[in-house]
């Protein structure tokens, strides 16, 4: 048991939250805008009518459009970081972070995608300057045929 | 269908895969953050990113990942896909900086019929220093060689 963790996040382990979304064309043409890529086969229908997809598709981690729930603002915490890492541990400075990502399948626009979140784990590490909380969410995204998509494993770092 | 990208025959264990160099700038951090619903002010706002001790607003982890993994589908093209990515960040990025990501091939293995690479990742800034590290593996198509 890590004493350093107060009961009231360590029992939020294990609680699911779970949110659907409709990927559009626009969808995935904003995303691949976001992140610099310029491949057509994310934008242009008929060059990606030619490629092995068929049709137009999300690049490989297009998942993480839907990794934040969208809470309105005013539940979000004053600093405006996610919702899933608000446990109450005594640390607000994000310092880093780590991501496993692993692909099923490449979303196409008109999927239905389902995002199932878990806290999987809260604990602490003593740092060279301070103590580090570690704060692990795992997210499974699958579609409208219940087929896995892609699967996160986020771990994110907190100190005071 | 014409198949673009590297050939299985043409990989080397230890080589490098061609490095992606980069320089996010304050525009493109604010529409990840826009896309991916991510309203964390360090991301934004220079005055809540300084008093988090951060040199500037900083590169979001999950774009650090988009461009390993831009790294990775330019050099495969239409031959493999990305099966798993991972990565971890031990420095902020900054906008206005030039990032680079690197590769080098650790692993090339055929297991239940499918060719499988492990590729060995690092994000670098522009002073050598690493922002981030990780491990990939990508997995070739059955008719990635008919090109």
């Amino acid at each position: 048991m890590d004493r350093s963790i107060p009961q009231e996040a360590l029992v939020r382990i294990g609680v699911k939250k779970v949110r659907q979304y409709d990927v559009t064309r626009q969808d995935i043409k904003r995303f691949a805008q976001a992140i610099g890529e310029a491949n057509p086969v994310h934008f242009d229908e008929d060059y990606a009518a030619g490629t092995r997809y068929g049709t137009i598709v999300g690049p490989p981690l297009f998942c993480q459009m839907f990794t934040f729930e969208d809470v309105p603002p005013e539940r979000l915490p004053r600093d405006g970081s996610p919702s899933e890492i608000d446990v109450p541990i005594p640390a607000q400075r994000t310092v880093g972070g780590a991501s496993s990502y692993e692909i099923f399948q490449r979303v196409r626009a008109g999927d239905q995608i389902t995002a199932t979140s878990v806290l999987k784990d809260v604990f602490s590490k003593d740092g060279a300057s301070g103590k580090l909380y570690f704060i692990i969410v795992e997210t499974e995204f699958s579609n409208q045929r219940g087929e896995p998509v892609a699967k996160e494993t986020a771990t994110y770092i907190k100190r005071l | 269908m014409k198949i673009h990208g590297v050939h299985w025959e043409d990989i080397c264990v230890n080589t490098a895969i061609p490095e992606l160099r980069v320089c996010p700038d304050p525009m493109q951090v604010f529409m990840f953050s826009a896309v991916t619903w991510n309203r964390h002010r360090i991301h934004y706002s220079k005055d809540a990113a300084l008093c988090e001790g951060l040199p500037d607003v900083v590169v979001q982890r999950a774009l650090i990942g988009d461009f390993l993994a831009r790294m990775l589908t330019d050099w495969v093209g239409d031959s493999a896909e990305l099966h798993r990515l991972a990565w971890k960040v031990i420095r902020s990025a900054v906008p206005g900086r030039d990032i680079v990501c690197r590769g080098r091939i650790q692993d090339k293995t055929v297991r239940g019929g499918k060719k499988h690479l492990v590729c060995e990742l690092t994000v670098s800034n522009e002073n050598g220093e690493t922002i981030a590290c990780g491990e990939a593996e990508v997995v070739f198509h059955a008719d990635h060689a008919l090109g």
